[in-house]
């Protein structure tokens, strides 16, 4: 009897952990696909070029909280959370926390004019892009396991891991929750 | 009920469970990745006439399907910046394009641009290029490549732009030569841009 026991809640233990497992993978919020790509834990070791043309290696960044956004000029659901991005920056960027902007699928002169003429209401007030912009290419895209669609966002650990990532525009509610989460 | 009973039933039930389970994280997971922006259109060609005397001129009609979920910028897309459906023939010698004609797209409003709508293509869109062959085209089968290069997104995110080849058949004649209609279901209908 008590092997039977024994037998039974470890069935249970066991399904009620897979169960939370994976109800927390398929618990993505809507508009934006979430999940832990297996095969990407470490971020990869890439160097972007900024718009000077200088290299911007994403291990630079190393000791900070990393939200790699990969969007381009052309792509209207990029340009839909920019707000978002510009405020988390503002409010975590003292904390540790920074947003690289990979422009992907996109030319220099288009982004360069772009961060510098757009501006973006966030919270009433009209800003300009406030973090740092960086060219994305295919190359890279390659190493963080090709782009499936822009945006994609990833959450990079302070110790350099990919905390996770985000196909599609970031739900806001998720995305500071998820950042807090690192900090 | 028997405890071995009980713990079987238990079990069973733990295992449906499961396996049910990883199906909905299985299926969500897979719903959630976009493909390949050339897998999202399939193309078809046609030729109004067949075959094409020299000096006449002719139409061709490229019907691009969009999957179910996705559209495209149309030609003419809400913004500057976004870019735009086009049609771009790479013309053998003694042929010449006199104009590439493109629907008007429809605005709709998507989640991530909830107040302004966006001027697009979706479902099945027919784009048309008049062409004439000259008297120098060559006599015979030709095949007269075309780019579409288009840039599409679903409801949450973007692909980046592509180009997909596609190709006309024709058959030229000399000039004066018998020639049919062909595929009046498309070509009897007066084209709008």
């Amino acid at each position: 009897m008590n092997r039977v026991v024994r037998t039974l809640s470890a069935a249970v233990l066991f399904s009620v952990v897979m169960l939370g497992v994976s109800g927390c993978k398929g618990g993505a919020p809507s508009g934006g696909a979430t999940g832990k790509p297996a095969a990407l834990a470490d971020a990869p070791d890439v160097t972007f070029k900024d718009l000077q043309g200088k290299d911007v290696t994403l291990s630079s960044f190393k000791g900070k909280v990393v939200l790699v956004n990969f969007w381009g000029t052309w792509c209207e659901p990029c340009r839909g959370e920019i707000p978002i991005l510009i405020a988390m920056q503002q409010k975590y960027g003292p904390q540790g926390f920074t947003l690289l902007g990979a422009a992907t699928n996109d030319e220099e002169k288009n982004v360069d004019s772009f961060i510098h003429t757009t501006q973006f209401n966030v919270g009433g007030q009209e800003m300009l892009m406030n973090y740092p912009i960086v060219m994305g290419s295919d190359d890279i895209s390659t190493k963080f396991g090709g782009l499936l669609g822009m945006p994609t966002s990833y959450l990079i650990t302070r110790d350099g891991k990919i905390a996770k990532r985000y196909i599609g525009s970031l739900n806001e509610n998720q995305i500071v929750k998820d950042v807090e989460g690192q900090l | 009920m028997k405890p071995s009973i009980r713990f079987a039933s238990v079990f069973a039930l733990s295992v449906v469970l499961l396996i049910a389970n990883a199906r909905v994280a299985w299926a969500q997971e897979t719903a959630a990745v976009p493909p390949k922006a050339s897998d999202i259109v399939s193309t078809h060609s046609y030729v109004s006439l067949d075959p094409v005397p020299r000096g006449k001129e002719f139409q061709a009609a490229i019907v691009v399907k969009i999957a179910t979920g996705y559209h495209m910028n149309s030609h003419k897309p809400s913004d500057s910046y976004l870019i735009p459906t086009t049609l771009t023939p790479q013309l053998p010698a003694g042929f010449a394009l006199a104009e590439a004609i493109y629907p008007a797209g429809r605005n709709e409003k998507f989640p991530f641009s909830p107040d302004k709508p966006l001027n697009v293509y979706s479902g099945s869109v027919t784009l048309r290029l008049r062409l004439t062959a000259q008297d120098g085209a060559a006599l015979g089968a030709t095949t007269i490549p075309v780019t579409l290069r288009f840039q599409a997104c679903n409801n949450s995110a973007c692909l980046p732009p592509v180009k997909v080849p596609v190709s006309l058949q024709v058959q030229v004649v000399a000039a004066g030569a018998a020639s049919h209609p062909m595929h009046p279901e498309i070509f009897s209908e007066k084209p709008t841009s």
